[in-house]
């Protein structure tokens, strides 16, 4: 470990001489010089010294090695990180370390602007195939989209500068801009961005849902328009397009693997995807270990512009594993951690000299899923009893500071939220008085509420367990079970299988409440993991799908706020608190607009890396 | 029976052992509830795209034909894709397999080296404290759980002392050496990468140790005992009689009959140690095949569990070949048996 | 055993052993209390054996009386203290408490319970069939009955025990009775090993070809004369297979496909415990070395039977 415990000396000793102002006496020189190395020289210092930055230091390096060419009494220079004492260096004016550092091949690894970033693995970078947080994550980084997601929920042309929209709201024209390249050198035209639609809608896995059912096909008028029909008007189309990542329709082409599942297409390119990129967006895939990390570089010739000290590499480290991620952090070999730390991990990191924790609040909601067609809880006074014997308090209590009651079914920063829906408070009397209008109020021995939450999210358990004692308080006997989650996912698949209560984290795809209302309470999303109320409510599934076909932005959001109201009436779930997502950073030199409130409301786009920036450390 | 009768009637008894084995992991991997193409998909995915993986996997065909099937792609190398990392497990295998190798290679040479020579100290100073006390450690070592080291040695040297890394193969700055052999520290040398190598070399240390432990455990106690039941035998009292120094005994005359049983634990260790890794490669987050197959089997990805069981029956099988031809090369008198059962 | 194989050495030695003790007598011959004496004080002589026998008995009676002897019984459950949450090991909390306020030595002797319980359903499960198959597999030696019983044992042992267990646990619902039935799968095979090597070979003794001459029957020959000359070294691996067994039991909790939270399942505890590492440390360390102990007291015990055995009739 000779390399890095140098390293860390250099470092060291740079900052100590730069905390000396003055220290040095002897002036910048307008000639080159020679130097002899003294005890406790280091390059970095000496080029601090002469040549105003020690980051020049390769400059003398350079220079050195020159002269030792010609005159052997200069000392050649194999690693940067060892010099002698009494060696002699060359010391070359300003403008001569310029020329050099800039004739310079580009700067070794160490001297990149790197951000880390821990992940849960798997990262799927395939746009038909990924739909989770690191997936989404990385997706927005590798390529472009139409639009662009802003701080306040809408959208700002991207790909895209301008649209239109039919009056019947199902035909949409999109206008590109002209000379984006891919990656490879190619142009982004109408037809890489219709057939990356097909290919999503062909494909059918991951963010494909988001456009199947409503977009009937997408068609390039010329080379830069691009038209979508759709088969039903959609106030959340617009919005949707930013899940529509355009990748290079030649080069996925060129690289699909035949025979495949998809006919003369065969598989769509999907292997080739797996770890390569084809599109335009601000970094590309570098190297892709699958299962440690992702590793993506700067694209120089991105159509968009980085901020001044984005990253020129970003790191995706496949772990969330605490002990890890704390001496990654330590080592500031980790800039951002991942949103599973727990609170006493974050706690822990937040003590360390250098990194604050970064909370800001997404798109989602912790729920309690209550099944409403299984006795005891199809009761709706059973259901009122328990959301008027819950200790909210306490439970925001444990969650990180910051951290709010939810307001009603969807988080209070999505649009469309209505901030006057009832919330319940913790109250034992009317509990009890609700529970005592229950028919099983009698019984309920008989009747134990079955409460599931799920294992790999350790800190529901706290929640569980504090469910279970306040219940106690009215007499309700709660059995907890932890619950793998593909186990989850299984039982919440049959009616009879769903327990009486899920404990679960759901995200809206977009800021706007009724993409959550949809998944949490359409009876189309009954039998999947984002419901387990089974609620099956005609009327209600009418009035959702009228919201969302709402295109007038005003009309359809008043339909999200009559719908809250509904759904509370039902109290079908109880809303624990509206999620604050949580990273630790290195706020000392990463720049991370999120971390200051600048926060893009969709899954994945708080690590769009272009904005990020780290500075000098 | 001669090594290659041997070898060859071995290796017949293995390809029956593996075809059995085959049928158990093929019926695991289908008993299975729920359906595992609509896990891999997930639950927002229409109906359409799960039937169609079921169609490619022939989910829908009877168990047999589903056996015929992955059978055949199997004995082509080909186990088909894995749900969690969308591609072909063979490839998978191919790049986490070195990983385990790496990590269980240097703790079979922890477990031998370490093993063998506290063994031979603790002999030759029979009921001194060195003696007792490196059985005490032995015993310890044995009955403590690989993964209870692990996380033993991870809060101690890598946490609380801040000596060695935590985690993966590599330090993150730095890049792999061009792959030969998939083995990080061998392939840096073969680039002459030293910084690596040494890098490589340091991320091994912590988890090859706790795979290692219990193995080296085993070994010390083993050669203990048959070198202080050698030291006993006649052909030691009369060499000493001839006045042939204690050392030159202890390694001429003694460390090869003694090595005997030792090395039959090795093998069997060794092996072992591909199972530990379990956990072990969960804890360092180790990326080897472990890790992999834990991890399929926790998000039910039964093309990878099947594989990965498979793999590791081979591996098994064929460590416990080499050791059974070992330990005749170090020892004549023994002749080659014929297989388990035979 | 780190190997977790519980194949070990002495099996050979034990056949050797066997073989001699039957060859000296003409008939197996029934115990008698001067033997138990006799064997008590070789079993004695050894500190080690007492001190694992000492512990054993003392796993035992906690896990029996948790109840009883634990401080806070009620923690074993589901139960929240966030007051005391996370408290280092003090004179209230010997062990300090774990992240919702639960007391840690409470919930190790209640986890006692599931591993005793573990591997006594284990064994339970595993020890007749595996040794009514090693016993008539070795009677009826190189014939089909044989080469069937045989091979099937082989396809098990062809894969590393704690592997397969793990691949079984995963395809069922995550509980501790399929943890016991998956470790049962893959465990009868091993006794199944050792039972073949020695009534294969005593099956050649003189007391059983005589018992063939006056035409006992099959069944009185494999499970009266054969078998109780099998007992002692099954009874020893028995022993130490308690200690594998809670190992492997504690590995499937420690990756989720164990005893399911809020159970305090040691391996469980481990796993759970290790999120909170290096600054809550008490919460994994010392279900970790509970492991241990357990595991270290049945081996203690197993070895002192085995040299018990071994002295008995020489």
């Amino acid at each position: 470990m000779k390399v890095r415990r140098w390293t860390i000396i250099v470092t060291v000793l740079a900052i100590v001489v730069m905390m000396l102002p003055a220290a040095a006496g002897a002036a910048p020189s307008n000639q080159g010089q020679s130097y002899t190395v003294q005890k406790d020289d280091s390059l970095w210092l000496i080029a601090e010294k002469y040549l105003g930055s020690g980051a020049a230091f390769m400059a003398i390096v350079q220079a050195t090695n020159a002269k030792h060419a010609e005159d052997s009494s200069f000392a050649e220079i194999t690693d940067a990180s060892l010099i002698q004492p009494g060696w002699k260096l060359w010391i070359p004016t300003k403008e001569e370390a310029e020329s050099l550092l800039a004739a310079l091949p580009p700067a070794p690894a160490a001297g990149k602007r790197a951000l880390n970033i821990t992940f849960a693995w798997p990262t799927y970078i395939d746009p038909a195939v990924g739909s989770d947080f690191s997936s989404t994550s990385a997706l927005c980084n590798l390529y472009d989209t139409l639009v662009f997601p802003n701080t306040k929920g809408g959208v700002d042309p991207h790909l895209a500068e301008s649209w239109e929209v039919s009056d019947d709201g199902l035909t949409w024209t999109f206008h590109l801009k002209k000379g984006v390249k891919f990656h490879n050198g190619s142009e982004l035209t109408a037809s890489d961005v219709a057939f990356s639609m097909n290919r999503l809608l062909e494909i059918g896995e991951g963010l494909a849902y988001v456009f199947l059912g409503t977009v009937e096909s997408a068609t390039a008028l010329d080379d830069y328009t691009v038209q979508f029909k759709l088969t039903k008007p959609s106030g959340l189309f617009l919005i949707s397009l930013i899940r529509l990542y355009v990748l290079d329709e030649e080069e996925v082409m060129a690289n699909v693997v035949t025979p495949g599942p998809y006919g003369d297409k065969g598989d769509y390119g999907k292997e080739y995807l797996l770890t390569h990129d084809a599109g335009s967006g601000p970094y590309k895939v570098k190297e892709f270990p699958l299962e440690e990390y992702l590793l993506m570089e700067k694209n120089p010739d991105w159509f968009g512009t980085f901020a001044p000290n984005a990253p020129d590499e970003v790191r995706f480290i496949a772990t969330t594993e605490t002990a890890t991620v704390r001496t990654l952090m330590s080592r500031q070999e980790l800039e951002i951690t991942d949103q599973w730390q727990t609170i006493e991990a974050l706690e822990a990191l937040d003590a360390m000299e250098g990194v604050d924790v970064a909370a800001f609040p997404v798109l989602t909601e912790f729920y309690l899923m209550i099944h409403t067609k299984k006795p005891p809880t199809d009761d709706i006074h059973f259901r009122r009893a328990m959301a008027y014997a819950f200790d909210y308090d306490a439970a925001v209590a444990l969650e990180w500071p910051g951290t709010k009651q939810s307001r009603g079914p969807v988080p209070a920063i999505t649009a469309g939220h209505n901030p006057d829906v009832f919330v319940f408070q913790r109250d034992l009397e009317k509990a009890k008085a609700e529970l005592a209008q229950s028919p099983y109020a009698d019984k309920l021995d008989e009747y134990p509420v079955e409460y599931h939450w799920i294992t790999e999210v350790p800190a529901e358990e706290k929640f569980a367990l504090l469910f279970q004692a306040n219940m106690a308080e009215i007499g309700i006997k709660v059995d907890i079970v932890g619950t793998p989650w593909m186990s989850v996912v299984e039982e919440m698949a049959s009616q009879e299988q769903s327990p009486h209560i899920v404990s679960i984290y759901v995200s809206a795809d977009f800021p706007e409440a009724g993409s959550l209302l949809k998944v949490r309470y359409h009876s189309d999303a009954a039998a999947t993991w984002s419901q387990n109320e089974w609620l099956l409510d005609p009327d209600l599934d009418a009035k959702i799908d009228d919201a969302l076909a709402t295109v007038n932005q005003d009309e359809r959001y008043a339909k999200y706020r009559e719908l809250q109201d509904y759904i509370v009436n039902l109290c079908p779930s109880l809303f624990l608190y509206d999620q604050v997502q949580k990273h630790a950073y290195q706020s000392a030199y990463v720049d991370w607009p999120a971390a200051k409130g600048e926060v893009i409301p969709v899954m994945g786009y708080n690590m769009y890396a272009p904005v990020i920036q780290i500075l000098p450390h | 029976m001669k090594l290659i009768t041997f070898i060859t009637r071995r290796i017949i008894h293995s390809v029956f052992v593996l075809f059995g084995l085959s049928i158990v992991i093929f019926v695991i991997s289908r008993v299975m509830p729920g359906d595992p193409a609509r896990m891999a998909v997930g639950a927002r995915a229409p109906q359409w795209v799960v039937d169609n993986l079921r169609e490619q996997m022939h989910l829908n065909e009877p168990l047999y034909v589903q056996y015929y099937y992955w059978l055949r792609d199997a004995l082509h190398g080909d186990f088909g894709i894995s749900l969690v990392t969308r591609r072909q497990v063979a490839d998978d295998i191919k790049e986490f397999f070195p990983a385990t190798f790496e990590l269980a290679l240097f703790a079979g040479v922890i477990m031998g080296g370490a093993g063998i020579f506290l063994g031979t100290v603790s002999a030759r100073h029979k009921d001194k404290w060195i003696d007792n006390f490196v059985r005490v450690i032995s015993y310890l070592g044995v009955v403590t759980p690989a993964f209870v080291f692990a996380i033993l040695f991870l809060l101690l040297f890598g946490m609380t002392l801040n000596w060695m890394p935590t985690m993966g193969r590599i330090s993150a700055g730095l890049s792999r050496p061009p792959v030969v052999t998939g083995l990080i520290t061998v392939d840096a040398l073969l680039a002459g990468d030293f910084a690596t190598l040494l890098d490589a070399l340091w991320h091994l240390i912590l988890p090859a140790l706790a795979l290692a432990m219990g193995g080296m455990a085993q070994e010390a106690r083993i050669t203990r005992s048959t070198m202080s039941d050698n030291l006993t035998k006649d052909y030691i009292a009369s060499e000493r009689s001839l006045g042939i120094p204690e050392k030159v005994i202890m390694r001429k005359f003694l460390l090869k009959p003694s090595l005997i049983p030792t090395v039959s634990i090795l093998g069997l260790d060794f092996a072992a140690t591909l199972s530990n890794a379990f956990l072990v490669e969960l804890i360092f987050n180790w990326p080897g095949i472990s890790r992999y197959g834990i991890n399929a089997m926790l998000r039910k990805d039964l093309n990878a569990i099947a594989a990965v069981i498979l793999i590791l029956g081979v591996v098994f099988i064929v460590v416990n070949i080499l050791v059974d031809i070992v330990v005749a090369q170090l020892d004549p008198r023994i002749r080659l048996a014929p297989g388990r059962g035979e | 055993m780190p190997s977790l194989t519980p194949e070990s050495d002495w099996l050979q030695e034990e056949v050797n052993n066997v073989t001699a003790q039957a060859n000296s007598l003409t008939l197996p011959k029934s115990k008698t209390m001067e033997n138990i004496g006799r064997s008590w004080y070789k079993f004695s002589r050894n500190p080690m054996s007492i001190v694992g026998l000492c512990t054993v008995l003392l796993v035992v009676f906690l896990a029996v009386f948790a109840p009883l002897v634990a401080p806070y019984p009620e923690h074993a459950g589901a139960f929240v203290d966030f007051a005391n949450a996370s408290r280092p090991p003090c004179g209230r909390y010997l062990l300090g408490t774990d992240v919702v306020g639960r007391d840690i030595l409470s919930r190790i002797f209640f986890g006692f319970r599931f591993s005793l319980t573990m591997g006594v359903v284990v064994l339970a499960l595993v020890v007749p069939p595996g040794v009514t198959l090693g016993l008539i597999a070795g009677y009826n030696q190189g014939t089909w009955l044989d080469t069937i019983i045989m091979r099937l044992t082989d396809i098990f042992l062809a894969v590393p025990p704690l592997v397969l267990a793990l691949a079984i646990c995963s395809v069922l619902t995550p509980n501790l009775f399929n943890a016991m039935l998956a470790v049962s799968l893959m465990w009868w095979p091993w006794y199944t090993r050792l039972v073949y090597g020695l009534a294969s070979t005593l099956r050649n003794e003189f007391f059983v070809s005589s018992a063939e001459a006056i035409g006992a029957g099959k069944a009185h020959i494999i499970f009266r004369e054969i078998l109780p000359n099998c007992i002692s070294p099954i009874f020893t691996k028995m022993s130490l297979d308690m200690g594998w067994v809670i190992l492997i039991g504690s590995a499937l909790s420690f990756v989720g496909l164990g005893v399911q939270p809020p159970k305090p399942g040691l391996g469980t505890m481990v796993a759970d415990g290790a999120k909170y590492l290096p600054d809550q440390w008490w919460i994994s360390v010392f279900p970790a070395l509970a492991i241990v102990v357990v595991v270290l007291g049945f081996n203690l015990l197993g070895d002192g039977l085995r040299d018990m055995f071994a002295a008995e009739e020489v």
